[in-house]
């Protein structure tokens, strides 16, 4: 059931990280990536395990997930126009541009994220990201721990419900980072260019599905 | 000279594959974007046209041959993300079992999300249950009234995110 789903929903991030290893592995990253989503998908299983309760679990995470759209779209974004070289950072900034201030270190770091370690953090961020499908796992999770003898017991079941979700999630994301390598290709800069467009507008989508959510 | 020639078709048959190659991959890009979307969608329905519960209002009945089904969802507006009461009463069916509920979108696959049913009289039937919100925007969901040994009934209606 997955499969279709995540190809739909997260299938623009993976081709937007695979697009920014340029003609580094994707195995390592992806793997970081989606060990990252499962990690932060377990927390948040052993936690509605324990409280045994979606809505109010779902109630209190809604502004971060708000917020980790948001802000996934302006990743996409930033790491589009990073890859596509068209715009400096200077230019990003405009004469305010401080290449030693902390700001303009982050969004380097952010737009420079090649190195495979790079990649779980951001897959911890993006397991955050609202989904109908996590969302339905989260209801067996909760329902899993109201089931459970003791709290131990509860988050212990609600993490396993959500690694079993999680790890389902990642052959599909697998194929399609594999099929955005773009490894192969010789001459790639067209085709990054063309994916910097693509990825600021997956990135402009993100932020808009996210202001509105 | 002849080598000239030589590396001047090399290069022109060099630079024809790699134009093969950029758009075999912006087509590959722009293939895994658009399948994408379709195939998170499922089986393309008219999900808003077949609407046939307005479960904001109160209680649905839909029949199945001989097998009628009430459906009543509380507390109304019927909204995504709350707890959710699910009252089922069947006429024309005595179940040996008690039925439960299928909950999912039409024009979107959500993953299995069920409620049990448990029994409150003859015929009645009550659980809990939650529609989850979907990032899509999209609204319409159904609740597949499952009575074994006897059919199913489906009603469809939209909830309030």
């Amino acid at each position: 059931m997955g499969f279709g789903h995540c190809i739909g929903m997260c299938g623009p991030i993976v081709v937007s990280l695979s697009l920014n290893l340029k003609d580094k592995n994707f195995l390592i990253p992806h793997l970081l990536y989606s060990a990252g989503r499962v990690v932060t998908y377990s927390i948040l299983g052993g936690v509605m395990g324990v409280t045994g309760s979606f809505t109010l679990v779902a109630s209190h995470i809604a502004g971060i997930q708000k917020g980790a759209m948001i802000l996934a779209g302006i990743l996409i974004i930033i790491m589009g126009l990073a890859m596509s070289g068209w715009i400096s950072f200077g230019k990003v900034f405009g004469d305010s541009y401080n290449p030693g201030s902390f700001v303009s270190k982050g969004f380097q770091r952010l737009s420079r994220a090649k190195s495979p370690a790079a990649y779980f953090p951001i897959g911890l961020l993006l397991g955050l990201l609202p989904c109908g499908p996590v969302y339905t796992a989260l209801l067996a999770a909760a329902g899993a721990g109201m089931k459970a003898a003791g709290p131990l017991e509860a988050i212990i079941k609600g993490m396993g419900v959500m690694l079993c979700f999680g790890l389902g999630t990642v052959p599909a994301l697998f194929l399609v980072a594999k099929l955005a390598d773009m490894g192969w290709l010789k001459k790639r800069e067209l085709i990054y260019r063309i994916g910097a467009i693509l990825m600021v507008a997956v990135g402009i989508y993100f932020i808009i599905k996210g202001i509105r959510y | 000279m002849k080598q000239n020639i030589s590396t001047g078709r090399r290069q022109r048959y060099f630079a024809k594959t790699q134009v093969l190659k950029i758009a075999l991959s912006f087509l590959i890009l722009l293939g895994i974007l658009v399948l994408s979307s379709v195939v998170a969608r499922g089986p393309a329905m008219a999900a808003d046209t077949m609407i046939n519960c307005d479960a904001h209002k109160g209680v649905c009945s839909q029949s199945s041959g001989a097998l009628t089904v009430s459906l009543e969802i509380t507390p109304r507006p019927v909204k995504a993300m709350q707890d959710l009461v699910f009252k089922v009463s069947i006429t024309g069916a005595s179940p040996a079992e008690p039925p439960h509920i299928d909950l999912g979108m039409p024009a979107m696959k959500m993953g299995p999300n069920q409620v049990a049913l448990k029994p409150t009289g003859p015929g009645t039937y009550e659980g809990t249950g939650v529609v989850v919100r979907c990032p899509s925007g999209k609204r319409t969901w159904f609740a597949n009234v499952i009575v074994p040994g006897s059919g199913e009934v489906k009603f469809i209606f939209d909830v309030i995110y």
